[in-house]
């Protein structure tokens, strides 16, 4: 068989188009392993935080309840909150132990508002509590500094 | 194989995307979010995002935020004069007159700034695909000059990015839809952000972008959209309690968190509450905030930052020397884009529906991406699978339609369900294929329908006929029918089954959302008619098959039974059918209780499709193959 200009060409199209396909495909089973092992990563951390959205957005609520308390003294809602926050600390709840005097923070703190002009920046008053879960920092400490 | 990233790096919030098995992926930073505050901060320790902004209000000289604004501007001009005295970080003159910003004593370029927001969008992008990351697309506006471009390329060059192309904010979102596909087109993009408004007119022609013109307002955004919920809630609480919020710096924090919140969520409901308690006190005690704010009062108080936006898609359009009738599709990007007004304004405007469904606050980063992907191969085509854009499924007893192939499935794609016989010794079953998203088979759009016949006389319920959807790439659907018994065979394929126009699949999607729930009684009813007549044939067999065994006194109670069921089968209704069967099979247990002890086999099936009991890989699931006429 006599080949053609034609058929060379037909062949070097077909090999481009092969090679194409193949490195597609090759892309493809490369994009579904990292995927595989993506959400392999992901659903354990879903199963870890699986509550973290939730406890998050009850939070306002444990501050209000809590900031009640100081309010009324009412030995029913003290055992409502204290139950309350039985149930987050189960769940894996705690405070993140931000202080009046403490060292500003970025990891734990938000700074809200400051005084002074120093280097030494400490926290005057802790204005909204903060909280991890685990050993995740679910909610900053919202606070006051001043910087002597 | 390394990907290239492409990034949306913007005035306040920064975001990423990659292609990744031919589709775009979001790809969320280390703390968890999937944008990422433009914020550096410039110290002792270095920060960038969220770490960056808490600490923001206690160095605030050390904080930078909106450094694109500064970007590859000169240190004379009018923008950079106007920041000087807003920004609470030192703006100097650097080399070449450029403006920049200096903490500390050390000056340092917009590039330099943008660099550490680009170096930890890498990192994270690295982390995240578990792959070194080296090269970039990076968008910017439209209205970048070329000092701007550059700037931006070596901000990525100091990341250690190879940006391998910048491309312009609107064109990023517009292919983010898709429509470089369109042959020639003219395309406006209305960009409402955090803090910016742009507004750009584009022409396309052969997959090439041509910005026409650009507009805006460079200090239009969400931001000022909740000054005006905080400033309402500051003149209600005075109103209403005498006290003035506004020097209060943590009840301004309280009521910017809960203003941004009530903004959000008057984008899908037509009212919320919003309550802080708690939020101050005086001599008589604590204070708290509640007040509903409805869309449409919240529409009021936004409205004139609304209409602010008009001006400047007019002169767009003038200065594009186009008319609104011209423009033939319309992007929304930006967060604000949520809000129903504003789409409302725009539709208005254009006189058409903007293109929605992709995350506003991503569009531009996925648009990125894209190019991304299709400068580094993984994508010669923008759309590489498809999906079905309608469920495909069968006909089933009582005229339901049974789902195989779910909408938004990727194609290609296959599945396969046994099926079985609705009546004693039939020979032939029906399969009726069926597209749409309605419960009932009449409701939905019939592709085709082919007979299986020949099949062995067997009891209802007994044959297995596997029924195969095939979809390929192109939309082709094969649809085959198998007796298992027999191995007859039948097939049919469907061209084109998918080829409806985007409006006929909105309308049909539609409709399913309008009759879902008049959709599913009817289908409950069905559903508790089939199970009732399951129920009779049960009782009926079970009583040919136990004989005399049976007492005369329960032999004839079931009997009762069957006959009161049998006659309001095709009349009552769904709560009516539902409670005789229970009863019918209450009865039916009494066959077991006189038959304790001849063992099992014959133990009456409560018929009640919802419980999973013949949910086995063999048996025949989810009710019979609809009656062969």
């Amino acid at each position: 068989m006599v080949n053609t200009a034609d058929d060379v060409n037909i062949h070097k199209d077909c090999e481009a188009k092969l090679d194409e396909l193949e490195n597609n495909w090759k892309r493809a089973l490369a994009d579904y392993k990292n995927l595989q092992r993506r959400v392999e990563e992901e659903k354990t951390a879903v199963v870890d935080f699986a509550n973290f959205v939730l406890i998050a957005r009850l939070l306002s609520v444990l501050d209000n309840l809590e900031m009640l308390k100081t309010h009324i003294d009412d030995v029913g809602l003290k055992l409502t909150v204290k139950e309350f926050e039985q149930i987050l600390l189960d769940e894996g709840l705690t405070g993140l132990g931000v202080n009046v005097g403490d060292t500003f923070a970025h990891e734990t703190m938000e700074a809200v508002d400051k005084d002074g002009d120093g280097d030494d920046v400490r926290v005057v008053e802790v204005v909204r509590k903060g909280y991890k879960l685990r050993d995740k920092v679910i909610r900053p400490a919202r606070v006051l500094v001043k910087k002597g | 194989m390394p990907k290239i990233i492409g990034i949306d790096l913007g005035t306040t919030n920064s975001a990423m995307a990659v292609m990744e098995g031919g589709s775009y992926k979001v790809i969320p930073n280390l703390e968890g979010g999937n944008t990422t505050p433009s914020v550096v901060a410039v110290g002792v320790a270095e920060l960038v995002g969220v770490p960056a902004k808490r600490q923001q209000v206690v160095n605030p000289r050390n904080t930078v935020f909106s450094i694109k604004r500064l970007m590859g501007r000169h240190f004379g001009d009018a923008e950079v004069s106007q920041l000087q005295k807003t920004m609470p970080y030192e703006i100097v003159e650097g080399k070449n007159g450029m403006a920049c910003v200096k903490i500390e004593g050390k000056v340092y370029t917009p590039q330099e700034i943008s660099a550490k927001i680009l170096a930890k969008l890498k990192t994270d992008a690295e982390k995240f695909l578990g792959q070194a990351i080296t090269e970039a697309v990076i968008t910017v506006p439209a209205y970048f000059n070329d000092a701007q471009r550059t700037a931006t390329k070596e901000a990525g060059q100091i990341a250690g990015l190879d940006v391998k192309r910048i491309i312009n904010e609107p064109t990023a979102a517009a292919l983010a839809y898709g429509l470089d596909k369109k042959k020639s087109e003219k395309i406006a993009v209305y960009d409402l952000g955090g803090g910016t408004f742009d507004v750009s007119i584009l022409e396309i022609g052969d997959g090439v972008f041509e910005v026409k013109s650009t507009n805006g307002d460079t200090h239009l955004g969400g931001d000022d959209f909740d000054q005006r919920i905080i400033e309402w809630l500051i003149d209600e609480f005075k109103k209403e309690q005498g006290v003035d919020l506004s020097k209060d710096r943590q009840a301004l924090q309280r009521l910017k968190d809960a203003a941004e919140r009530a903004k959000q969520e008057l984008s899908s409901t037509m009212e919320t509450e919003i309550s802080i308690p708690f939020i101050t006190a005086d001599a008589s005690g604590p204070k708290h905030l509640n007040f509903k704010l409805t869309r449409a009062k919240l529409e009021q108080l936004v409205d004139d930052l609304i209409q602010k936006t008009i001006k400047p898609m007019e002169n767009a359009l003038k200065d594009a020397g186009l008319a609104k009738t011209d423009i033939v599709e319309v992007v929304m990007v930006g967060g604000m884009t949520r809000m129903p007004k504003v789409n409302e304004i725009v539709k208005a405007f254009f006189g058409k529906d903007p293109h929605k469904g992709i995350n506003p606050d991503e569009v531009v980063a996925i648009g990125a991406g894209i190019q991304g992907g299709v400068l580094g191969g993984d994508v010669k085509d923008v759309l590489l699978l498809d999906v079905t854009p309608l469920t495909l499924g069968i006909e089933t007893l009582g005229g339901v339609s049974t789902p195989l192939i779910k909408r938004n499935t990727t194609i290609p794609t296959s599945a396969s369900q046994i099926f079985s016989t609705a009546a004693d010794s039939q020979t032939s079953v029906e399969i009726n294929v069926l597209q749409g998203e309605r419960e009932l088979a009449a409701d939905n759009k019939s592709l085709g329908r082919f007979i299986l016949d020949g099949m062995p006389p067997a009891p209802r319920g007994v044959p297995q006929v596997e029924v195969t959807f095939d979809l390929d790439a192109n939309g082709i659907l094969n649809v085959s029918a198998k007796d298992k018994a027999s191995g007859k065979e039948q097939k049919i394929t469907i061209q084109g089954g998918t080829g409806l126009s985007k409006d006929e699949i909105e309308k049909m999607v539609g409709d399913a959302q309008n009759h879902a729930a008049d959709d599913k009684r009817k289908k409950e009813e069905i559903e508790a008619r089939n199970a009732a007549d399951n129920m009779c044939y049960t009782a009926e067999k079970s009583l040919r098959d136990a004989g005399d065994k049976v007492p005369a006194d329960v032999k004839s109670e079931i009997e009762g039974k069957v006959k009161v069921l049998r006659d309001v089968l095709a009349t009552a209704s769904g709560d009516d059918l539902r409670s005789k069967t229970q009863d019918l099979s209450l009865a039916l247990q009494k066959i077991g209780q006189a038959m304790y002890g001849q063992g099992g086999g014959q133990q009456p099936d409560s018929g009640d499709d919802k419980k999973d009991d013949k949910g086995g890989s063999d048996g025949p699931v989810e009710g019979e193959v609809v009656e062969d006429k």
